[in-house]
């Protein structure tokens, strides 16, 4: 399928998705050193869906995401430095850490909320699209959410609504459940669901749906690039269900660093994939997956990308930097914005 | 033993001597954070353990049918803050069941949940629902401080007639403590007390029992006697014990982590100001978390948290 706007695009489009892995390996990093505690989820393994689909949205557009909004953060224009800030609990962070990794969102990107319980924004791209319907403004938002969301009544609930009330808002299930060890397995599935597929349920809603490969750049930028047309043209839903096969760091519950530090001339150069994860490497990752396409298409050359993923390192270990220097929050606005106003 | 230990020893036992504990959801070992071997109970029941998905509501209303049926399911939900999905279930058709049927029905399940701050849960993953669901008729809450409680409450738990909230504070999964063999009962409504003391009454459930305990001890070293009181149950509520209690030290601060308007500390002090006002001879303090949503930085986060050290001031705050 021939991507949106050409290899230019795509290439574009390439450097979102490695500024999200290389941001996601350095969130990796930080924990892993001891900067901060808790849960945390990687968007590592699709990148191509939150950069393809957020390629196509303009600044009157609103997307919601959930607990693993790492990539639509960056996607859609958020700053690495206050993300790793506001991960580390920093008075820097987007949100003066008050979020954390679980929360990140940022309004002056149109990102005003991020819901880490399963489901809980589903309804809120619904309603933000509304707004914008009543309001006239033009946008039209994008709801992002895992197979998992589909287990949950809020979200059928919302389906129903939205095209009984003729919403234009994109549903965007990104399905990581194919390849996926079962929790019986010591995995961490993250659905029941019969054929492991969510789409037959917008489909018998009369939503128009589609589903794609969530990890072929090309093929998502285009369905993306349709389907928003089509949101904003007949004014409803349309829902799309991106598979992407399960990045072997995510089989259990914390991630791992399974694949290692991503090495780009895998690309190109397969002598460097070993027998460890080799499916991973040689047909899964998205990553290499559109460098080996931007190679094929002659949108750029090896060293063209190597020089590509020097810059994004280097602005990924600044916005590291930069997040370890932000001091921490004051104690004594512990209870600020719990109401909007006046303090009360 | 640990805490999760002496738990999920109570729900083995009670799976292997009674085939209606029948619908122990199969994210019960997530229930330590510790991997601890369920093998072996899923192979001996493998048809009362059946894998939970996402899906609060639903688990919670087929396991209150399930209970008027004749099952005694143990529902784990995980992170407390996820029992809001199944809020009106929980309220309204598990806690409604009896009194709805004119006293016929019971719907005997247990809820489990690990609430509280545990470092970084943010505003959706720290919530302490206690305070919420006490203001709900037709449910029993229990929340245990030692693992010899969690194992005796948790048998109560699952033998009551009643739907049951069973709430483990995230951070007391590890806590270590002496556990008796066998099958041990600790019956609802009764308190204990935790630490003896002559001069002020210092009321708390779950974590906010060693909060009270590590406040008391640094106390005593000033010469300030604080008698600790371990609620382990909410409902029903052993009124008798704060006020035995406060009889004798005429001072009251209750440790509660839910946020003060309506919480647990709120109730305590109106019942022995209602009960007790003559035995009093300061008015009861309330220590409670901050009135605001947790944050996730570690900074804000404590912050917020009723601790020792803010219980310990209470309780100088009423001596002089
Ligand atoms: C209401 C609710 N229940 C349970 C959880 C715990 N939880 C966090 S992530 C997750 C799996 C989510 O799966 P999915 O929606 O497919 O997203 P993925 O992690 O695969 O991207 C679960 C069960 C939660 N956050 N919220
Ligand atoms: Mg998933």
């Amino acid at each position: 399928m021939a991507g949106a706007g050409g290899p230019a695009r795509l290439l574009e489009l390439f450097g979102t998705m490695l500024a999200t892995r290389r941001f996601e390996e350095v969130v990796y990093a930080l924990f892993a050193e001891g900067h901060f505690s808790g849960h945390y989820h990687l968007y590592i393994g699709q990148e191509a869906t939150g950069a393809a689909v957020i390629g196509h949205l303009s600044g009157r557009d609103t997307i919601f995401s959930t607990h693993r909004n790492h990539g639509h953060l960056l996607a859609r224009g958020g700053d690495p430095a206050a993300a790793l800030a506001e991960i580390l609990g920093r008075a820097g962070g987007i949100g003066g850490g008050r979020l954390g990794t679980f929360h990140l969102a940022d309004p002056a990107i149109g990102m005003p909320h991020t819901s880490a319980l399963v489901g809980g924004a589903v309804p809120l791209a619904a309603g933000s699209a509304f707004g914008a319907k009543l309001l006239k403004t033009g946008g039209v938002s994008v709801g992002f959410f895992g197979d998992g969301a589909f287990e949950e009544g809020v979200v059928f609930e919302t389906l129903n609504l939205a095209q009984l009330w003729r919403i234009p808002v994109l549903f965007v299930c990104e399905n990581n459940t194919p390849g996926a060890l079962t929790r019986a397995e010591g995995g961490s599935n993250t659905s029941y669901l019969p054929g492991g597929r969510v789409s037959p349920v917008p489909e018998a809603l009369g939503i128009p749906t589609h589903v794609v490969d969530g990890a072929d750049l090309e093929a998502v930028d285009a369905l993306a690039a349709d389907a928003l047309a089509r949101v904003r043209r007949d004014g409803g839903p349309v829902f799309v269900e991106a598979l992407t096969i399960r990045w072997p760091g995510n089989q259990s519950q914390y991630p791992t660093m399974a694949t290692g530090e991503t090495d780009l001339a895998m690309a190109w150069d397969a002598g460097r994939i070993g027998n460890e994860h080799r499916g991973w490497f040689a047909a899964d990752d998205p990553v290499l997956r559109a460098a080996r396409r931007l190679l094929e298409l002659g949108a750029a050359d090896a060293a063209a990308l190597q020089a590509m993923d020097a810059q994004v390192r280097a602005r990924m270990a600044a916005a590291r930097e930069t997040a370890l220097a932000s001091p921490l929050p004051d104690p004594a606005t512990a209870l600020d914005h719990v109401l909007a106003g006046a303090a009360r | 033993m640990t805490y999760s230990e002496a738990l999920l020893g109570a729900i083995v036992e009670a799976m292997d001597e009674d085939e209606r504990v029948a619908l122990v959801w199969g994210s019960l070992g997530g229930v330590s954070g510790i991997k601890l071997d369920f093998g072996s109970l899923r192979d001996r029941h493998a048809d009362r353990i059946v894998d939970p998905p996402i899906s609060e509501a639903g688990i919670v209303g087929i396991a209150t049918g399930a209970a008027m049926a004749g099952l005694r399911p143990i529902v784990p939900i995980g992170t407390g803050s996820f029992l809001f999905r199944a809020w009106d279930q929980l309220i309204h058709e598990a806690g409604g069941a009896h009194y709805m049927s004119n006293g016929r029905v019971t719907a005997p399940l247990v809820i489990h949940i690990r609430h509280g701050m545990r470092g970084g849960g943010g505003v959706q993953h720290s919530q302490s629902p206690q305070a919420m669901l006490w203001n709900a008729p037709g449910i029993e809450i229990a929340m245990p401080s030692t693992p010899a409680d969690a194992k005796g409450l948790m048998r109560t738990a699952i033998f009551s007639d009643n739907p049951t909230v069973f709430l483990d504070h995230q951070m007391l999964l590890r806590r270590e403590g002496p556990v008796p063999d066998g099958k041990h009962a600790v019956p609802f409504g009764k308190a204990a007390v935790a630490r003896p003391g002559r001069d002020v009454t210092v009321v708390a459930a779950s974590l906010q029992v060693v909060a009270a305990l590590a406040a008391a001890a640094t106390l005593a070293a000033d010469g300030i006697e604080a008698e600790v009181i371990d609620l382990r149950s909410l409902v029903p509520l052993d009124q008798e014990a704060i006020l035995n209690s406060v009889g004798r030290t005429g001072r009251l601060v209750v440790a509660d982590e839910c946020a003060p308007r309506c919480s647990i500390a709120s109730e305590i002090a109106a019942t022995v100001a209602e009960k007790g006002f003559d035995l009093l001879k300061k008015a009861p303090v309330r220590v409670n978390r901050l009135p605001s949503h947790v944050a996730s930085s570690p900074v804000l986060e404590d912050a917020l948290r009723p601790d020792a050290g803010r219980i310990a001031a209470a309780v100088r705050g009423l001596m002089d």
